[in-house]
């Protein structure tokens, strides 16, 4: 057996001894037994999936963070359309003044998506610089918040307090 | 103002929930901290509604101009799931991920700051080496093919969307949106556009504007008050950087924008124009090894695919002979 499949076999070793912890918290999350099922199982294949040598430095963490991530999926999901029909409004929509002619079904979501991310967008401008920079390489350039931290030379609670601060900004400015 | 006890409420919890995520995201995060999560959660349902709060707004951000101009599509998930921490080699890795989906024909891109702190949304940079051109689909649903060998910087603000030409050559499709014009500077004079597609040149000094939908307004960029000429469908207007002139003629659209289908036509243009044409397009350059060769007439329709087949066709269609050298390649009069 090598190396892979020792973190592998250890982190489906986890999974199977604590399947019900992990069942009952997504049936919270997804209010839900069956749904947390469901997404319980789909950790499992993700894990037999792993191509990688494993190193992680708390797998039960781990393991919750890889289901969480999975609802984050299917949110993207769900978001895409409305996000989409966004941008195709851009391109396609006539404004006469300040309204906004569509004849889109879907055009009302479509419009409110598209405020909102300008809300945001703007609210992120709003971010003290050392935020902005934070919130930036966590969330668009994808570094980790250890990474973040080495590249910052703040600590990893630094990093953790600037992106609650974000987070907090972000969602005040929202309706 | 004052504030109820129920704002206060609302601000605390979003201020939990914000704590939570943090935290959970974070590596430092244990197995523990997810079991106090979950009682958290458990314990009031407003909990759970500010913590599904920040999980859409999280998703949406993707969606962002800020997310588009630093990876050109929404982020994948995937990659956060990925449980190497191989530090510095991960980052890396992550990075040429990113790069790969980044563009079409993935051309440089020079990020010029994020420009979060600025009034304006972002700056930023792109540049194509010769021989590659780029598709740049901006958040506001404009489109820009930039040809080979050009560079352009766009800046969203608030009421205006500009970009900066600097030596380059693209073709523009603007979304229309009549309260945020869109602002080329190109040269000294300024393009003001409503909703339209063009292609806009500006070579060694020398401007072209082509219309293929729409008006196109040009002006003077140290007169931006004065009258502006009025490009429309079918027209080009010409240019020289620092005369007064300029000049407005019938154009054939289609052989302006015909490099974006991969092509290059020219209707009696001297050889040396077809030479330059070629260096931005293929990484060796192209050059005329005299002023006889360049000013050579030439009409044609060259197909692009690659530098050795067009050679070979522009000298069968030319009187020119092809001579390689190490660095770049010479026609000769024959």
């Amino acid at each position: 057996m090598d190396l892979q499949d020792d973190g592998r076999s250890a982190l489906i070793g986890l999974y199977l001894e604590r399947r019900t912890d992990l069942v009952r918290f997504f049936t919270v999350r997804l209010r839900s037994a069956a749904a947390a099922e469901d997404l319980v199982q789909d950790i499992y294949v993700r894990l037999s999936g792993i191509d990688q040598p494993v190193e992680i430095q708390n797998p039960m963490a781990y393991l919750y963070r890889l289901g969480s991530n999975l609802m984050l999926d299917r949110l993207r999901g769900e978001r895409r359309t409305a996000h989409r029909d966004g941008a195709w409004l851009d391109s396609q929509t006539t404004r006469v003044g300040i309204h906004e002619i569509s004849s889109e079904p879907d055009a009302e979501a479509a419009v409110a998506a598209r405020q909102r991310l300008a809300l945001l967008t703007s609210a992120l401008t709003e971010l003290s610089p050392q935020t902005q920079r934070v919130f930036r390489m966590h969330k668009f350039e994808g570094l980790s918040h250890p990474q973040v931290a080495a590249q910052l030379g703040i600590s990893r609670s630094a990093v953790e307090k600037h992106m609650m601060a974000a987070l907090k900004h972000l969602s005040a400015r929202l309706p | 103002m004052r504030k109820t006890d129920e704002d206060f409420d609302d601000g605390h919890v979003a201020e939990e929930a914000a704590h939570w995520f943090a935290r959970l995201q974070g590596e430092a995060a244990t197995g523990d901290d997810w079991l106090a999560f979950e009682r958290w959660l458990q314990s009031s349902p407003s909990h759970a509604q500010a913590y599904e709060r920040l999980e859409t707004l999280w998703v949406d951000l993707e969606y962002s101009p800020v997310a588009k101009e630093l990876g050109g599509r929404p982020l994948l998930a995937a990659r956060r799931q990925r449980p190497v921490r191989a530090a510095s080699h991960d980052v890396v890795r992550r990075r040429a991920l990113w790069g790969a989906g980044a563009a079409v024909a993935a051309g440089l891109v020079v990020a010029v700051g994020l420009g979060l702190q600025s009034p304006s949304v972002a700056a930023q940079t792109y540049v194509t080496p010769a021989g590659q051109i780029r598709d740049i689909a901006l958040a506001d649903g404009t489109h820009i093919r930039l040809n080979a060998a050009s560079k352009i910087t766009v800046r969203f603000e608030r009421d205006a969307r500009r970009v900066e030409m600097a030596d380059a050559e693209a073709v523009f499709d603007v979304a229309h949106d009549a309260k945020r014009p869109f602002l080329i500077e190109v040269g000294d004079r300024q393009v003001r556009v409503v909703g339209t597609e063009f292609n806009l040149r500006n070579r060694e000094g020398l401007v072209d504007l082509t219309v293929r939908r729409g008006v196109v307004e040009v002006r003077p960029a140290d007169a931006l008050e004065s009258q502006p000429t009025r490009v429309t469908v079918g027209q080009e207007l010409t240019h020289t950087v620092g005369q007064a002139a300029q000049v407005l003629k019938v154009s054939d659209p289609d052989a302006t924008f015909a490099w974006t289908n991969g092509q290059l036509i020219y209707h009696d243009q001297p050889l040396s124009d077809v030479a330059a044409d070629l260096s931005r397009r293929f990484a060796t350059p192209v050059r005329t090894a005299d002023a006889r060769t360049g000013a050579l007439r030439f009409s044609g329709v060259l197909v692009t695919d690659n530098e050795a087949d067009v050679l070979r066709r522009l000298s069968a269609y030319a009187p020119v002979r092809v001579e390689r050298t190490s660095g770049e390649i010479i026609l000769h009069h024959r």
